[in-house]
Formats: C-alpha cells, structure tokens, sequence
C-alpha cells in the first residue's frame, strides 16, 4: 500500500471501458462483416448476369472449317455494349488467347484454373485501370480429329458492385454511429445512476463528525451497497463499544478513587482540627497539613473532571429540553459566590435581568458554567473582579465569564482547550486542565460556539454562543 | 440521637464516626450490606448515613427492604454516585436524601439536621438556634447575640437576620428575601430590602460578620476577613 502505487480507474471509468469498449469493438466488427456480406451478394448477382451471358456468346460461336463462324448480330453487340456506365466486355478466343473476337485486353483467366470444358468459372482481374469480375469457359472447338479449345470471356465493371456495398455500408453506418452515441449516453447515464447510492453513502460518511458513531442508514439502496454501509456499520459498532468502554474505565476509575479521597480528606480535616485544638504552636506541621488539604482537594477536582468529561462525551443521543439559561448561570454564580470570596474576588453578574430560554442539558451546562467561573477564579489575583454578563445577541443567548486576571496570550488560547494542557500564566498548578476542555465539549454537544477574548480593560472573558430556541428568539 | 452508618471503606468510616461522635451523636457502624440491614431492622435508630457499594449486599437492596419495614426512618445515600440517574435511582429507592464524595463534612452534618427536623426527632436539649461566626439566633425567642453580647434589632432585621443564617455561605437572592418578608398581608418590595439589609449592615458592624453583596445576584452572610 505504498504511495507510489499507481492509481487504480475509478469504478464510473471501469464499468465505461469495459461496457463501451468492447461495444464499439462488435459494432465496428459488424459493419465490416456487412461490407462483406453486402460485396458477396453484388457479385453473386453480377456473376450470374456474366454467366448468362458468357453461355449465350458461346453458343452464338461456332466452328466453320478451320476457322469459326461467329453468328454475333449488331443489334445483339449493341445490347452488351448498351450501357455506357456498365459495359459488358467480352473476347474469345482459340486456342484459348489466340484473340479471335472482343477486347483484346482480357485479364487471363489465373493459372491453374483448367476447369472441365462446359462450366462457368469466375475470378477478378484488372481491365486497363478497371477493376473488373470476369466469368469464363473453355468449349471444345474443332473438328473431331483436330480438336481445340475455345475460351469465351465476359467481363463487367466492380465499381458498381462496390459503389453498392459502400453505399449500403454508409446507410448502415450513419444510423449506427447514431445508435453508438445513443447507447453509449445510456450506458453513462446507467453507470452514473447505477453509482449514485455509493456517490450518498461517501457523502454521509464524510459528513459525519468523527465523534458520531451512530450507525449510517441508507434507504432504497441496491444490495451492494447495502452490505458495504453494514460493513461500515459494524466497524462503527465496534469502535463505538470501545469507545464506551475506555470511557465507563474511566468513570469507573473516578468513581473508585471517589471513596478513598473522601475518607482522606476526612481524615486530614480531623487532624487539622485537632492539632490547632492540641498544638497551635506547631505552624509547620499545621503548614504541612494544609498542604495535604491542598492536594486532596486537587486530586478530587481532577476525579470529578474526569467524571464530567466522560459524561459530557456523546454516547446515546443528548436530550436537550427547553431551559432558561440566565436563571442557570445565575444559580451556578450564586454557589460559586463563597469560593471566590475566599479567594478574595468579586464575583457577579451583570446584563440581561430576564430569561434566556434555550434549549439544553440543565445537567452539563451547569457543569460548562461553573468551569468558566473555576478557571476564573482560580487564574484571577486577589482583589480581583469576576463577572458573569448574559446578554441576548442576535437570535443566540450571549454568555460571557470576564475577569481582570492575566489573561491568555492569543497563540495559547486554541490550545488550553485540549486535555491536560496547561498555560503558562501565573496561577497554574491549581486547575488539572481539563476544565475548558469540558466546556468544549459540552459546547460542542450543545451547537454552541466558545471563544476566548480580550477583556476590554485587561484580562480575559470567555464568550459562550449558544441558540435562543426559536419561538422565544423574537 | 443515634446514627447508623454504612460504608465499607474503613478510613472514611472511622473519620465519619470520630466527627459524628464529637458532635454529639451515639453511633454505630457496619461494613457490609447483610449486617447493615440486620441491624437496622432489629434495632432503632434515628437516622441512617447509608453506601450504595456496600459488598454483600447492594445499598439500594438494603434500602428497599429496610423501607418495607420502617417507612419513616431517615436515611441519607452516601455515595461516589452521582449521575441523574443514580440519583434518581437513589431517591425512588426510598431513601431521603443524597450526598455524594468526596463531601464537606459541614454539608453533611447540616443535612443530617435537616432530615431529623424534617422527621421531628428533635434533641430536648437542644434548643432551634442558628449559629454563624460569633453570631447567635434564637428563633423561637426571636433573639440574637454576638459574642454573647445582644443585639438591638427589630422584628424585620430579625427576620432578615434569620433568611441569611439560614442560608449562610449562600447567596439569598432579593426577591427571595423580598417574598419572604413579605406575606403578613404587606408587600416587601426591592427597595425596602435594600433598606433592611443597610440596617442590619449597621448593627451587626464589629460582629465580625457581614452581609455582603453579590453583584446582580443578592446577599450572603459571610465572615469578615
């Protein structure tokens, strides 16, 4: 399979060459049998007017004395020679090509013809610059203890013979170009159409976003494709059960580390709470336990991100359902609210004050909502100011998380969507980075558009795009 | 008060046990789901923390058969499930509420109250008071102290005082204090909470507890760093 592999034709180009091809081969082949056949009966007609007429001048000679008395009328030459465009040549002789009588220019019968005195024989040969068909016979002649041999010739054109098979080649021909167009039209319309449930079948498959593993339905496709489409469909299948299954791996490890986190995290608030109880004045281990806290706390975001993802992931189809966007980001600010105070942050919400209906998963787009607050208040300093804006923007709910924090350099902004990259800005190592990878997805799954920006007034706001459903757009 | 609590891995377990137990509360444990449901259908208890990936037997079973028996007992779900449908499963399994882990312990305690009040297995001793900071509540007397000093607040300052306790760490949004204010045929309207919330601001100065406000949002108590 290496790319140097010549090209094979494509299917359309195929099926022409080997349906027209060999059509145009016959076609061509039964024209010249027909040329044939056509040349044949011409000269079957022609030879029996010659053998006629070779047998009546032969009767008309007759041997007188030595010589031969030729009872040959005027009225009876002007006949033969009547027709000036197909003149009848004729000569005898005796010994055979001793020139007694006619056209002395007579093509000679080929050698070896002796045929038996009495019967007619025919062959081809050239009179001057004429092609001419000649019929002969040789005829005793002489007396009877002295015989001889007469040779009576009649010879007549092959023009005519020929100009008529031409003629009826080219009535034949012009008719059966035609009717090699015709079929050749039909052929290609019957090849294009005969393809066509394979031309959709690509169409569909190159349509498909490479996250749809639905299998593909073609209707009222011919068998052929029919079986290809199932092949796909059970290649789809099997990917998609392996996709399933890294992805239950995955929430079933989140879910398995879920319950030692909880029990480590007890723990450590325990200690906490005793040692600053017990032995305040040991700040370095109380220092120490904070750091433990720290990571537990990291550990369990990094557990519960992963859950989302894998939830967020298309497996069966999403049930979307009519909801009201505002009233959602503003709950998911509310809760939101005490962690960037303890951040020390002002978080709000600002713009639109009514409903954004649109329709969605209530579930995932808390989860996108509260990843663009995480990311702000975990990248925003101290001080900072946090701001959830809705506004509606052309038929499509406007959601905006803007901070004052450092923003992302534009070159790093298509990438913190992907897994587990990290920026570069101050304030990392407290995301896992799979936050706005998240959002993607659930973006994504939503139809939604987000895109990071320029804060005007510093920093970055994270704009998300999503459709007012319809009857509410207005 | 006493608690039962299923959950078979050991070191949640213990920590569980050591912060209910400082709190108050008699408790008693099981590892796994057969002498889980053993000890709840043969003894009484006040409240029950249950698992759902108990060994054994599955939680939801436990809890399914335990609920034939004792359809008032409160119980609460304690699981690394939390998909709408475990949920859901959960809820429609019997069980009461539903808290999943890793948790705040604060959280967990104040749902365990609430499913108690709810189910009006009320401690004789203690008395309905809500605590935040240095502040302290009584509803029934419609009091309130900062470190044990009273304060002067009217019947609305009290009121409001008593909505933000009751949500504290949560914002209270305007109109949910304005309905809430409202009702004895008297409508409360915007402007008067933000007047109420301005006193209240006043008298609870050097408390060492706030009432912030949250742009576009509302109100929430909060300690003062």
């Amino acid at each position: 399979m290496s790319a140097a592999r010549p090209r094979q034709l494509s299917l359309r180009r195929q099926l022409l060459l080997w349906l027209l091809l060999p059509q145009l081969v016959l076609w061509l082949g039964a024209a010249f049998l027909a040329y044939q056949l056509t040349l044949a009966y011409a000269n079957e007609v022609i030879d029996r007017t010659l053998a006629k007429s070779s047998s009546a001048l032969a009767r008309q000679v007759k041997p007188f004395g030595n010589g031969f008395y030729v009872d040959f009328p005027r009225a009876a030459r002007d006949v033969l020679e009547q027709d000036p465009d197909d003149r009848v040549y004729y000569m005898v002789s005796s010994p055979p090509e001793a020139f007694l009588l006619g056209e002395p220019a007579m093509p000679r019968p080929p050698l070896g013809v002796g045929a038996p005195s009495g019967a007619t024989f025919f062959y081809n040969g050239k009179l001057g610059k004429l092609d001419v068909r000649v019929a002969a016979q040789y005829l005793p002649a002489g007396t009877p203890d002295k015989p001889e041999l007469m040779l009576v010739q009649v010879a007549k054109s092959r023009t005519l013979s020929a100009e008529l098979a031409r003629r009826i080649l080219f009535d034949m021909g012009l008719p059966l170009l035609l009717l090699i167009s015709l079929t050749s039209v039909l052929v290609w319309a019957g090849v294009s159409r005969g393809l066509s449930p394979l031309r959709s079948l690509r169409r569909t498959v190159e349509d498909r976003s490479p996250r749809d593993l639905a299998p593909i339905e073609i209707d009222n496709a011919p068998a052929e494709v029919r079986t290809l489409a199932s092949a796909i469909n059970t290649l789809l299948d099997e990917v998609h059960a392996q996709v399933a299954q890294q992805r239950r791996f995955i929430a079933d490890a989140a879910h398995q580390l879920r319950t030692p986190l909880a029990g480590l995290k007890s723990q450590t608030e325990l200690v906490q709470a005793e040692l600053a109880e017990a032995a305040p004045d040991l700040p370095l281990a109380l220092r120490q336990l904070r750091q433990v806290e720290t990571s537990v706390a990291r550990s369990i975001r990094v557990v519960n991100q992963l859950l989302a993802l894998a939830r967020a992931e298309p497996e069966a189809g999403l049930q979307l359902a009519p909801l009201d966007l505002a009233a959602l980001a503003r709950e998911v600010a509310a809760e939101a609210v005490p962690r960037a105070l303890a951040a020390g942050q002002d978080l709000g919400v600002e713009g639109e004050e009514g409903a954004l209906p649109v329709h969605g998963h209530a579930g995932l787009l808390r989860e996108l909502v509260a990843n663009l607050l995480d990311n702000a208040i975990s990248y925003t300093p101290h001080g900072g100011e946090i701001t959830l804006w809705l506004a509606r923007d052309a038929g499509q709910a406007r959601l905006e998380v803007r901070d004052n924090g450092p923003g992302i350099p534009p070159q790093e902004r298509e990438r913190v969507f992907e897994r587990f990259y990290r920026g570069s800005a101050e304030g990392k190592g407290k995301g896992c980075g799979l936050g706005l990878a998240i959002v993607q997805e659930i973006a994504r799954r939503h139809g939604a558009s987000i895109r990071l920006e320029d804060n005007p007034g510093g920093g970055l706001r994270a704009c998300l795009l999503l459709p007012l459903s319809p009857t509410a757009a207005g | 008060m006493k608690l039962f609590v299923a959950e078979d891995d050991t070191v949640l377990a213990d920590a569980l046990l050591t912060r209910l137990a400082r709190l108050g509360f008699d408790t008693e444990h099981a590892a796994d789901g057969i002498a889980a449901q053993q000890r709840l259908l043969d003894d009484a208890f006040d409240a029950v923390i249950l698992d759902i990936g108990l060994p054994g037997l599955n939680g939801l079973q436990v809890l399914r058969n335990v609920r034939v028996h004792k359809p008032a007992l409160p119980i609460l779900i304690l699981t690394a499930l939390d998909s709408m449908e475990d949920r859901v499963a959960g809820l429609d399994a019997g069980a009461d509420d539903y808290l999943v882990k890793p948790f705040e312990f604060p959280e967990l305690e104040a749902r365990i109250r609430a499913l108690l009040r709810r189910h009006r297995v009320v401690d004789s001793q203690q008395r309905d008071e809500l605590r935040f900071g240095r502040l302290r509540l009584d509803r029934g007397g419609q009091r309130a102290w900062a470190d044990n000093q009273p304060l002067e607040l009217s019947a609305r300052e009290l009121q409001l005082l008593d909505i933000l306790m009751g949500n504290a760490d949560r914002v209270v949004t305007k109109e949910q204090i304005a309905t809430e204010l409202s009702g004895d045929g008297e409508e409360v309207g915007a402007n008067a909470v933000e007047v109420y919330v301005h006193r209240l601001r006043k008298k609870l100065d050097g408390s060492g507890v706030g009432v912030r406000a949250v742009r576009g949002l509302g109100y929430l108590l909060a300690a003062e760093q």
